[in-house]
Protein backbone atom coordinates (compact mmCIF):
# COMPACT_ATOMS: atom_id res chain seq x y z
CA UNK A 1 0.00 0.00 0.00
CA UNK A 2 1.09 3.51 -0.69
CA UNK A 3 1.97 5.89 2.06
CA UNK A 4 -0.44 8.77 2.27
CA UNK A 5 0.25 12.01 4.05
CA UNK A 6 -1.86 14.93 5.12
CA UNK A 7 0.29 17.93 5.83
CA UNK A 8 -2.27 20.38 7.05
CA UNK A 9 -3.91 19.51 10.31
CA UNK A 10 -4.86 22.43 12.49
CA UNK A 11 -5.19 21.83 16.15
CA UNK A 12 -7.55 24.33 17.59
CA UNK A 13 -7.16 25.87 20.97
CA UNK A 14 -9.48 23.77 23.03
CA UNK A 15 -12.21 25.26 25.16
CA UNK A 16 -11.87 24.25 28.81
CA UNK A 17 -14.83 21.89 28.52
CA UNK A 18 -12.89 19.39 26.47
CA UNK A 19 -9.49 18.61 27.78
CA UNK A 20 -6.52 17.09 25.99
CA UNK A 21 -8.09 14.42 23.75
CA UNK A 22 -9.06 16.42 20.68
CA UNK A 23 -5.56 16.76 19.28
CA UNK A 24 -4.63 13.21 20.05
CA UNK A 25 -7.92 12.00 18.70
CA UNK A 26 -7.37 13.77 15.42
CA UNK A 27 -3.98 12.20 15.03
CA UNK A 28 -5.26 8.79 16.06
CA UNK A 29 -8.10 9.04 13.58
CA UNK A 30 -5.70 9.96 10.80
CA UNK A 31 -3.75 6.84 11.61
CA UNK A 32 -6.87 4.74 11.53
CA UNK A 33 -7.89 6.23 8.19
CA UNK A 34 -4.69 4.86 6.72
CA UNK A 35 -2.41 7.86 6.64
CA UNK A 36 1.27 7.13 7.02
CA UNK A 37 1.97 10.54 8.47
CA UNK A 38 0.48 13.92 9.19
CA UNK A 39 1.89 17.33 9.80
CA UNK A 40 0.36 19.74 12.24
CA UNK A 41 0.54 23.16 10.68
CA UNK A 42 -1.11 25.54 13.05
CA UNK A 43 -1.27 29.17 12.17
CA UNK A 44 1.62 31.00 13.70
CA UNK A 45 -0.65 32.90 16.07
CA UNK A 46 -1.64 29.53 17.53
CA UNK A 47 1.78 27.99 17.34
CA UNK A 48 2.11 27.23 21.00
CA UNK A 49 -1.06 25.18 21.13
CA UNK A 50 0.24 22.41 18.95
CA UNK A 51 3.51 22.43 20.79
CA UNK A 52 2.65 19.44 22.91
CA UNK A 53 0.84 17.25 20.44
CA UNK A 54 2.65 18.67 17.45
CA UNK A 55 6.02 17.44 18.55
CA UNK A 56 7.69 15.79 15.61
CA UNK A 57 7.40 12.05 15.81
CA UNK A 58 7.38 9.26 13.31
CA UNK A 59 3.77 9.92 12.55
CA UNK A 60 2.93 13.50 13.41
CA UNK A 61 5.37 16.05 12.11
CA UNK A 62 5.64 19.54 13.41
CA UNK A 63 4.84 22.27 10.98
CA UNK A 64 3.59 25.79 10.81
CA UNK A 65 1.35 27.81 8.59
CA UNK A 66 2.55 31.37 8.52
CA UNK A 67 -0.09 34.01 8.33
CA UNK A 68 1.18 37.47 7.55
CA UNK A 69 -0.35 40.73 6.44
CA UNK A 70 2.62 42.05 4.57
CA UNK A 71 5.59 40.70 2.69
CA UNK A 72 8.06 42.13 5.21
CA UNK A 73 6.31 40.37 8.08
CA UNK A 74 6.15 37.17 6.06
CA UNK A 75 9.86 37.20 5.35
CA UNK A 76 10.66 37.83 8.96
CA UNK A 77 8.47 34.98 10.11
CA UNK A 78 9.89 32.59 7.54
CA UNK A 79 13.34 33.44 8.81
CA UNK A 80 12.29 32.67 12.37
CA UNK A 81 10.70 29.33 11.62
CA UNK A 82 12.83 28.02 8.77
CA UNK A 83 14.79 24.98 9.79
CA UNK A 84 12.83 24.48 12.99
CA UNK A 85 9.80 22.79 11.49
CA UNK A 86 9.32 19.83 9.18
CA UNK A 87 6.75 21.65 7.08
CA UNK A 88 6.71 25.37 6.51
CA UNK A 89 3.47 26.49 4.92
CA UNK A 90 2.28 29.97 4.08
CA UNK A 91 -1.30 31.08 4.42
CA UNK A 92 -2.02 32.21 0.88
CA UNK A 93 -4.81 34.17 -0.69
CA UNK A 94 -3.41 37.61 -1.07
CA UNK A 95 -1.59 38.13 -4.33
CA UNK A 96 1.44 39.84 -2.78
CA UNK A 97 1.80 37.15 -0.16
CA UNK A 98 1.44 34.41 -2.77
CA UNK A 99 4.13 35.94 -4.90
CA UNK A 100 6.55 36.40 -2.04
CA UNK A 101 5.95 32.87 -0.78
CA UNK A 102 6.41 31.22 -4.14
CA UNK A 103 9.65 33.06 -4.77
CA UNK A 104 11.07 31.87 -1.50
CA UNK A 105 12.77 28.49 -1.66
CA UNK A 106 12.43 28.09 2.10
CA UNK A 107 8.67 27.70 1.85
CA UNK A 108 7.35 24.14 1.48
CA UNK A 109 3.68 24.67 0.80
CA UNK A 110 1.53 27.58 -0.25
CA UNK A 111 -1.76 26.81 1.44
CA UNK A 112 -5.02 27.66 -0.32
CA UNK A 113 -3.53 30.04 -2.91
CA UNK A 114 -6.99 31.38 -3.73
CA UNK A 115 -8.03 32.12 -0.20
CA UNK A 116 -9.46 29.64 2.22
CA UNK A 117 -12.75 29.37 0.39
CA UNK A 118 -12.15 30.22 -3.20
CA UNK A 119 -12.49 33.89 -2.63
CA UNK A 120 -14.67 36.23 -0.68
CA UNK A 121 -16.69 34.54 2.03
CA UNK A 122 -14.26 34.50 4.85
CA UNK A 123 -14.33 32.00 7.61
CA UNK A 124 -15.28 33.08 11.09
CA UNK A 125 -11.82 32.78 12.54
CA UNK A 126 -9.98 35.13 10.20
CA UNK A 127 -9.23 38.66 11.13
CA UNK A 128 -6.91 39.57 8.30
CA UNK A 129 -8.92 37.54 5.86
CA UNK A 130 -7.57 39.21 2.72
CA UNK A 131 -10.96 40.82 2.63
CA UNK A 132 -11.31 43.54 0.07
CA UNK A 133 -7.78 43.05 -1.15
CA UNK A 134 -7.79 42.69 -4.89
CA UNK A 135 -10.34 40.50 -6.56
CA UNK A 136 -9.28 37.01 -7.38
CA UNK A 137 -5.85 36.92 -5.96
CA UNK A 138 -4.88 33.36 -6.59
CA UNK A 139 -2.40 32.11 -9.09
CA UNK A 140 -1.31 32.90 -12.57
CA UNK A 141 1.19 31.45 -14.99
CA UNK A 142 4.06 33.50 -13.62
CA UNK A 143 3.47 32.51 -10.02
CA UNK A 144 3.10 28.84 -10.81
CA UNK A 145 6.37 28.92 -12.67
CA UNK A 146 8.05 30.36 -9.59
CA UNK A 147 6.46 27.57 -7.59
CA UNK A 148 7.90 24.94 -9.89
CA UNK A 149 11.35 26.51 -9.82
CA UNK A 150 11.51 26.89 -6.08
CA UNK A 151 9.94 23.59 -5.21
CA UNK A 152 7.02 25.17 -3.39
CA UNK A 153 4.04 22.83 -3.43
CA UNK A 154 0.63 24.25 -4.23
CA UNK A 155 -2.12 23.20 -1.93
CA UNK A 156 -5.52 21.98 -3.04
CA UNK A 157 -7.71 22.37 -0.03
CA UNK A 158 -10.34 19.64 -0.05
CA UNK A 159 -12.00 21.17 2.96
CA UNK A 160 -13.08 24.09 0.78
CA UNK A 161 -15.02 21.66 -1.41
CA UNK A 162 -16.49 19.82 1.52
CA UNK A 163 -17.54 22.81 3.58
CA UNK A 164 -18.79 25.09 0.85
CA UNK A 165 -22.46 25.72 0.97
CA UNK A 166 -24.90 27.97 -0.73
CA UNK A 167 -25.53 28.46 -4.38
CA UNK A 168 -22.58 28.32 -6.68
CA UNK A 169 -19.98 28.52 -4.01
CA UNK A 170 -18.75 25.01 -4.53
CA UNK A 171 -18.86 25.56 -8.27
CA UNK A 172 -16.62 28.57 -7.85
CA UNK A 173 -14.16 26.70 -5.67
CA UNK A 174 -13.99 23.83 -8.15
CA UNK A 175 -13.58 26.26 -11.01
CA UNK A 176 -10.57 27.87 -9.30
CA UNK A 177 -9.04 24.49 -8.63
CA UNK A 178 -9.52 23.49 -12.23
CA UNK A 179 -7.65 26.60 -13.35
CA UNK A 180 -4.89 25.97 -10.86
CA UNK A 181 -4.62 22.36 -11.93
CA UNK A 182 -4.20 23.41 -15.53
CA UNK A 183 -1.31 25.67 -14.59
CA UNK A 184 0.22 23.03 -12.36
CA UNK A 185 0.18 20.55 -15.23
CA UNK A 186 1.65 23.02 -17.66
CA UNK A 187 4.59 24.05 -15.49
CA UNK A 188 5.01 20.72 -13.75
CA UNK A 189 4.57 22.28 -10.32
CA UNK A 190 3.90 20.22 -7.21
CA UNK A 191 0.28 19.75 -6.24
CA UNK A 192 -0.58 18.54 -2.77
CA UNK A 193 -3.97 17.49 -1.44
CA UNK A 194 -4.77 18.61 2.06
CA UNK A 195 -7.71 18.53 4.40
CA UNK A 196 -7.00 21.48 6.70
CA UNK A 197 -8.89 19.49 9.27
CA UNK A 198 -9.49 21.01 12.66
CA UNK A 199 -11.60 18.21 14.05
CA UNK A 200 -11.98 14.52 13.30
CA UNK A 201 -15.12 15.32 11.35
CA UNK A 202 -13.20 17.40 8.83
CA UNK A 203 -10.77 14.61 8.14
CA UNK A 204 -11.33 12.39 5.12
CA UNK A 205 -9.71 9.08 4.30
CA UNK A 206 -7.18 9.00 1.43
CA UNK A 207 -9.54 7.35 -1.04
CA UNK A 208 -12.17 9.96 -0.35
CA UNK A 209 -9.59 12.66 -0.97
CA UNK A 210 -8.79 11.09 -4.32
CA UNK A 211 -12.48 10.98 -5.21
CA UNK A 212 -12.86 14.64 -4.25
CA UNK A 213 -9.86 15.57 -6.37
CA UNK A 214 -11.57 13.83 -9.27
CA UNK A 215 -14.32 16.44 -9.04
CA UNK A 216 -12.08 19.11 -10.50
CA UNK A 217 -10.49 16.91 -13.09
CA UNK A 218 -7.51 15.42 -11.33
CA UNK A 219 -6.83 11.94 -12.56
CA UNK A 220 -6.44 9.13 -10.10
CA UNK A 221 -2.70 8.90 -10.64
CA UNK A 222 -2.20 12.63 -10.14
CA UNK A 223 -4.29 12.63 -7.00
CA UNK A 224 -2.46 9.67 -5.52
CA UNK A 225 0.84 11.35 -6.24
CA UNK A 226 -0.38 14.57 -4.66
CA UNK A 227 -1.28 12.62 -1.56
CA UNK A 228 1.75 10.37 -1.25
CA UNK A 229 4.86 11.09 -3.26
CA UNK A 230 4.71 14.88 -3.16
CA UNK A 231 4.13 15.25 0.59
CA UNK A 232 6.77 12.63 1.31
CA UNK A 233 9.16 14.61 -0.83
CA UNK A 234 8.25 17.73 1.11
CA UNK A 235 9.08 16.07 4.39
CA UNK A 236 12.38 14.88 2.97
CA UNK A 237 12.98 18.23 1.26
CA UNK A 238 13.44 16.31 -1.94
CA UNK A 239 12.04 19.03 -4.15
CA UNK A 240 14.45 21.67 -3.04
CA UNK A 241 17.04 22.81 -5.47
CA UNK A 242 19.92 23.03 -3.00
CA UNK A 243 19.60 19.32 -2.50
CA UNK A 244 19.80 18.69 -6.21
CA UNK A 245 22.79 20.99 -6.42
CA UNK A 246 24.54 19.07 -3.70
CA UNK A 247 23.99 15.79 -5.48
CA UNK A 248 25.51 17.22 -8.60
CA UNK A 249 28.58 18.30 -6.65
CA UNK A 250 29.05 14.83 -5.24
CA UNK A 251 29.07 13.35 -8.69
CA UNK B 1 -49.64 -12.57 -16.63
CA UNK B 2 -47.58 -13.38 -13.64
CA UNK B 3 -45.07 -10.74 -12.60
CA UNK B 4 -41.72 -11.72 -14.01
CA UNK B 5 -38.46 -10.84 -12.35
CA UNK B 6 -35.89 -9.18 -14.53
CA UNK B 7 -33.39 -11.82 -15.58
CA UNK B 8 -30.00 -11.32 -13.96
CA UNK B 9 -28.32 -10.49 -17.25
CA UNK B 10 -30.62 -7.51 -17.76
CA UNK B 11 -30.32 -6.07 -14.31
CA UNK B 12 -28.30 -2.96 -13.67
CA UNK B 13 -24.86 -3.61 -12.29
CA UNK B 14 -24.41 -2.34 -8.80
CA UNK B 15 -21.88 -1.71 -6.13
CA UNK B 16 -22.51 -1.56 -2.42
CA UNK B 17 -20.61 0.99 -0.39
CA UNK B 18 -20.19 0.32 3.28
CA UNK B 19 -19.81 3.58 5.13
CA UNK B 20 -19.31 4.79 8.63
CA UNK B 21 -20.81 7.97 10.07
CA UNK B 22 -19.05 9.88 12.82
CA UNK B 23 -20.87 12.80 14.31
CA UNK B 24 -20.40 15.30 17.06
CA UNK B 25 -23.35 13.73 18.78
CA UNK B 26 -21.35 10.62 19.47
CA UNK B 27 -22.27 9.44 22.93
CA UNK B 28 -25.23 11.79 23.20
CA UNK B 29 -27.54 10.32 20.65
CA UNK B 30 -27.50 8.08 17.62
CA UNK B 31 -27.75 9.55 14.17
CA UNK B 32 -31.01 8.45 12.63
CA UNK B 33 -31.36 6.76 9.28
CA UNK B 34 -33.67 9.49 8.06
CA UNK B 35 -31.09 12.19 8.78
CA UNK B 36 -28.25 10.33 7.11
CA UNK B 37 -30.35 9.67 4.06
CA UNK B 38 -31.35 13.29 3.76
CA UNK B 39 -27.79 14.55 4.00
CA UNK B 40 -26.59 12.02 1.44
CA UNK B 41 -29.31 13.00 -1.01
CA UNK B 42 -28.66 16.71 -0.48
CA UNK B 43 -25.01 16.16 -1.10
CA UNK B 44 -25.55 14.08 -4.24
CA UNK B 45 -27.99 16.63 -5.60
CA UNK B 46 -25.80 19.62 -4.98
CA UNK B 47 -22.73 17.90 -6.33
CA UNK B 48 -24.01 15.96 -9.35
CA UNK B 49 -27.50 17.34 -9.89
CA UNK B 50 -30.63 15.39 -10.67
CA UNK B 51 -29.22 13.77 -13.76
CA UNK B 52 -26.15 12.59 -11.91
CA UNK B 53 -28.29 11.34 -9.07
CA UNK B 54 -30.48 9.34 -11.43
CA UNK B 55 -27.46 7.79 -13.10
CA UNK B 56 -25.97 6.89 -9.74
CA UNK B 57 -28.99 4.76 -8.83
CA UNK B 58 -28.58 5.44 -5.13
CA UNK B 59 -30.45 3.47 -2.51
CA UNK B 60 -29.78 3.15 1.17
CA UNK B 61 -29.96 -0.58 1.83
CA UNK B 62 -29.33 -0.59 5.49
CA UNK B 63 -28.26 1.74 8.24
CA UNK B 64 -27.76 0.99 11.89
CA UNK B 65 -25.45 2.12 14.63
CA UNK B 66 -23.37 4.45 12.53
CA UNK B 67 -22.64 1.96 9.76
CA UNK B 68 -24.64 1.82 6.57
CA UNK B 69 -24.76 0.17 3.18
CA UNK B 70 -25.46 2.31 0.16
CA UNK B 71 -26.21 0.94 -3.28
CA UNK B 72 -24.99 2.72 -6.39
CA UNK B 73 -24.33 2.03 -10.05
CA UNK B 74 -21.14 0.09 -10.67
CA UNK B 75 -19.55 2.85 -12.72
CA UNK B 76 -20.43 5.68 -10.36
CA UNK B 77 -18.54 4.59 -7.28
CA UNK B 78 -16.04 7.44 -7.30
CA UNK B 79 -18.73 10.05 -7.84
CA UNK B 80 -20.80 8.69 -4.97
CA UNK B 81 -17.70 8.47 -2.82
CA UNK B 82 -17.04 12.14 -3.45
CA UNK B 83 -20.62 12.98 -2.60
CA UNK B 84 -20.36 11.05 0.66
CA UNK B 85 -17.13 12.84 1.47
CA UNK B 86 -18.92 16.15 0.96
CA UNK B 87 -21.41 15.49 3.73
CA UNK B 88 -20.24 17.76 6.51
CA UNK B 89 -23.11 18.52 8.83
CA UNK B 90 -26.36 17.09 10.08
CA UNK B 91 -29.34 19.43 10.13
CA UNK B 92 -26.82 22.26 9.99
CA UNK B 93 -26.18 21.53 13.63
CA UNK B 94 -23.67 18.79 14.24
CA UNK B 95 -20.48 18.29 12.35
CA UNK B 96 -20.27 14.93 10.70
CA UNK B 97 -17.84 12.94 8.63
CA UNK B 98 -18.55 9.93 6.45
CA UNK B 99 -15.87 7.45 5.61
CA UNK B 100 -16.24 4.63 3.13
CA UNK B 101 -15.07 1.40 4.72
CA UNK B 102 -15.24 -0.70 1.60
CA UNK B 103 -17.00 -1.48 -1.64
CA UNK B 104 -18.55 -4.76 -2.58
CA UNK B 105 -20.46 -6.18 -5.51
CA UNK B 106 -22.99 -8.03 -3.41
CA UNK B 107 -25.09 -7.23 -0.39
CA UNK B 108 -23.67 -10.31 1.27
CA UNK B 109 -20.13 -9.07 0.86
CA UNK B 110 -21.11 -5.60 2.02
CA UNK B 111 -22.69 -7.03 5.15
CA UNK B 112 -19.57 -8.96 5.90
CA UNK B 113 -17.54 -5.76 5.62
CA UNK B 114 -19.99 -3.96 7.88
CA UNK B 115 -19.85 -6.71 10.51
CA UNK B 116 -16.09 -6.74 10.39
CA UNK B 117 -15.92 -3.03 11.02
CA UNK B 118 -18.45 -3.08 13.83
CA UNK B 119 -16.75 -5.88 15.67
CA UNK B 120 -13.44 -4.05 15.41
Amino acid sequence: MLDFFDLSLHLRPRPETETESSAEELIKTAKRFGYAGVAVTNHNDYAEIGAGAGESSNFAYKGIEIRADSVAVLKRKIKIHYGRVAVLAVHGGDEKINEAALQDYRVDILAHPCGEFGRGKGKGRGKGKGRGKGKGGGLNHVLVRYAAENGVALDFNMNAIIQSRGRGERARVLRKMRENLKLVRKYDALPVLTSHAETVYDLRAPREMVALAGLFGMTREEAVRALSEVPRGILEKRWKRWKKGREVEVL
Amino acid sequence: MKFQRLPPTLRERKRYLVFEVRSEWRGEREVEKREVLREIWNSVYSLHGEVGASESNIWLINYAAGVGILRCAHNRVEEVRAALACVHSLNDAAKVGIRVLGVSGTIKGAKRLAHLSISM
